[in-house]
């Protein structure tokens, strides 16, 4: 796999998550996600393998990504002033121009796609409102990115009292529906969704390389079977997967 | 991708067929779409392992990071023999190919190359023989020299026309790769991942278990490369943990012919390890054939263990 090394012009805090930006000559696709972590090759080979972000935005040849420090991975990015990138990865949401307004729902980190989507529906004049949900306050900051979204926590901290959906009032209200976040909450996406909605899903698995060489990253398909997240994905239509 | 044209000689001879560099990649670690991105890099060609049926592998989590490497478990997930055949023109990069094989019985791999006899793209075959026999309880076919050489003299039955190299495990290497070498192999590629766990304390469960491969088992699989060379005379491939030119270089001096880049091609460019390789040489005025086994010659060649 080819890494670039790109320097980190601007890092922010977003309540728990950090935000990062460099510069790339695009394009980016919404959905589509970079392998990246601290410079620093032969250092970098412990931890060893680079971490999967989805791009949290693309604009005017600026790229930023939007995590939460979980691991030695993670940590390093965070405090890394030069980091090594690949090109952009996988599919990405496709977006649905005639299916009318569309539901963009975010579990946690998985709040990131949310923002270069919108970002291309804006420019695309198609309506959608955001949905947000967050284990708490803390957690949720990164919420004042997305104005107008509706914002739900766990623990009712902030929002509404409960899960990303609870704070919608009716999924059957829009023609497409797109989310991202822990594979339970996609689950329950697809379920409210109902057969034969137009549901785009950004799965989240552990990844080995990034390219489709390891098949490490798979998830379950409804025939049985398995596809990669890395090629086949991110995103998948959601009748596609067997959750 | 800029084409680097190398002034040393990087090409070695395997089992009598020529590559162009000693690097080829280990089975399982590169995918089709990442073909265009080692153009130039490989002097042979290796697939992920074929089975006689579709296999769809195991459920995930299937990878987990361990320090300087990782542990997978991946289940062999492949489209079957037919379907790899079909497909099998996407990894023509002009360079010699090797299919690597695997089954539940010695007759399914004696099948499976048998059906590969034919097939003028294949050059040779790897045995990948770390996968579980299930006629004697799941144990590895490499798990003992007598297991080693009946699937391997079946498979040289099968497939007279085609080197076979036996992939082997770390452990009991040595009377392995000498079953191996008995039964008919025209080489060894040593060694596979070794058989690992990796715990989610959270959890509290069992996040992967399967084989660790990466930097963390490089000295593991150079001293396996190192003792299996000096007691066999068909040649080794090296593998496990090659990250760098220098690893590349260090597993031909400890004897091995060719070099497979397995799992470190997750993090690095091909290219940037073959042009590493290539200043090594430069800078000791060597080609890349001349180094096999030198560290052997220079007098200060560690015992090797016989039974």
């Amino acid at each position: 796999m080819k890494f670039h090394k790109v320097d980190v012009e601007e890092r922010r805090e977003l309540g728990s998550y950090t935000l990062i930006r460099y510069r790339w000559r695009g394009p980016v696709e919404p959905g589509q996600f970079v392998m990246a972590r601290a410079a620093g090759y032969p250092v970098t080979l412990d931890p060893f393998l680079a971490r999967p972000f989805s791009y949290y935005d693309y604009d005017e040849g600026i790229a930023s990504l939007l995590f939460e420090v979980r691991g030695r991975g993670t940590a390093n990015l965070d405090l890394a002033h030069t980091i090594e990138v690949t090109a952009p990865l996988g599919v990405g949401f496709r977006i649905e121009p005639g299916a009318g307004r569309a539901a963009l729902l975010g579990g946690g980190i998985g709040v990131v796609p949310l923002k270069i989507l919108g970002r291309h529906l804006d420019a695309m004049n198609l309506p959608y409102d955001a949905f947000l949900g967050f284990a708490d306050e803390d957690t949720s900051v990164v919420a004042g990115e997305f104005p107008d979204a509706r914002v739900a926590t766990m623990d009712g901290s902030a929002g509404t009292h409960g899960t990303v959906l609870d704070c919608i009032s009716d999924l059957d209200d829009y023609g497409a529906v797109y989310a991202c976040g822990p594979n339970p909450m996609l689950a329950a996406v697809k379920l409210a969704a109902g057969e034969g909605s137009f549901c785009q899903l950004s799965v989240e698995e552990r990844m080995g390389c990034g390219n489709g060489s390891c098949n490490g990253c798979v998830v379950p398909t409804h025939n049985g079977g398995y596809v990669r997240s890395c090629v086949e994905g991110p995103v998948f239509p959601a009748e596609v997967l067997a959750w | 991708m800029v084409a680097r044209q190398h002034v040393v000689d990087l090409a070695v001879d395997l089992c009598g067929i020529p590559l162009s560099t000693p690097l080829m990649p280990a089975s399982g670690t590169l995918s089709r779409e990442a073909l265009g991105e080692v153009e130039g890099v490989y002097g042979a060609m290796l697939p992920k392992t074929t089975t006689p049926a579709a296999r769809a592998g195991n459920p995930p989590p299937r990878v987990a990071e361990t320090p300087a490497g990782m542990v997978n478990s991946i289940g062999l997930q492949n489209p079957g023999v037919d379907g790899f055949l079909q497909d099998l023109d996407a990894f023509d990069l002009r360079v010699p190919l090797f299919v690597s094989v695997a089954g539940d019985t010695v007759t399914e791999f004696a099948a499976l190359c048998e059906r590969l006899a034919d097939d003028d793209r294949i050059s040779g075959v790897e045995l990948n023989l770390s996968c579980p026999n299930v006629e004697c309880g799941g144990l590895m076919f490499c798990a003992g020299p007598a297991s080693v050489d009946e699937v391997v003299a079946a498979c040289c039955t099968a497939l007279p026309n085609k080197p076979i190299l036996a992939k082997l495990t770390n452990e009991g290497v040595v009377e392995n790769a000498r079953a191996a070498e008995a039964a008919g192999a025209d080489g060894l590629t040593i060694i596979n991942t070794i058989p690992a766990l990796t715990i989610d304390a959270t959890a509290k469960k069992v996040l992967v278990r399967g084989g660790l491969s990466g930097p963390a088992i490089k000295p593991v699989a150079l001293r396996a490369v190192y003792d299996v060379s000096g007691v066999v005379s068909v040649p080794v491939v090296g593998s496990g943990g090659v990250v760098s030119g220098t690893d590349v270089a260090e597993f031909m001096l400890a004897g091995a012919t060719a070099v497979q880049v397995g799992t470190s091609s997750f993090v690095r460019d091909p290219h940037e390890i073959l042009d590493e390789f290539a200043a090594y040489l430069k800078e000791n005025g060597l080609g890349a054939a001349q180094l096999t086994g030198v560290v052997r010659r220079t007098g200060t060649v560690a015992t090797v263990p016989r039974p």
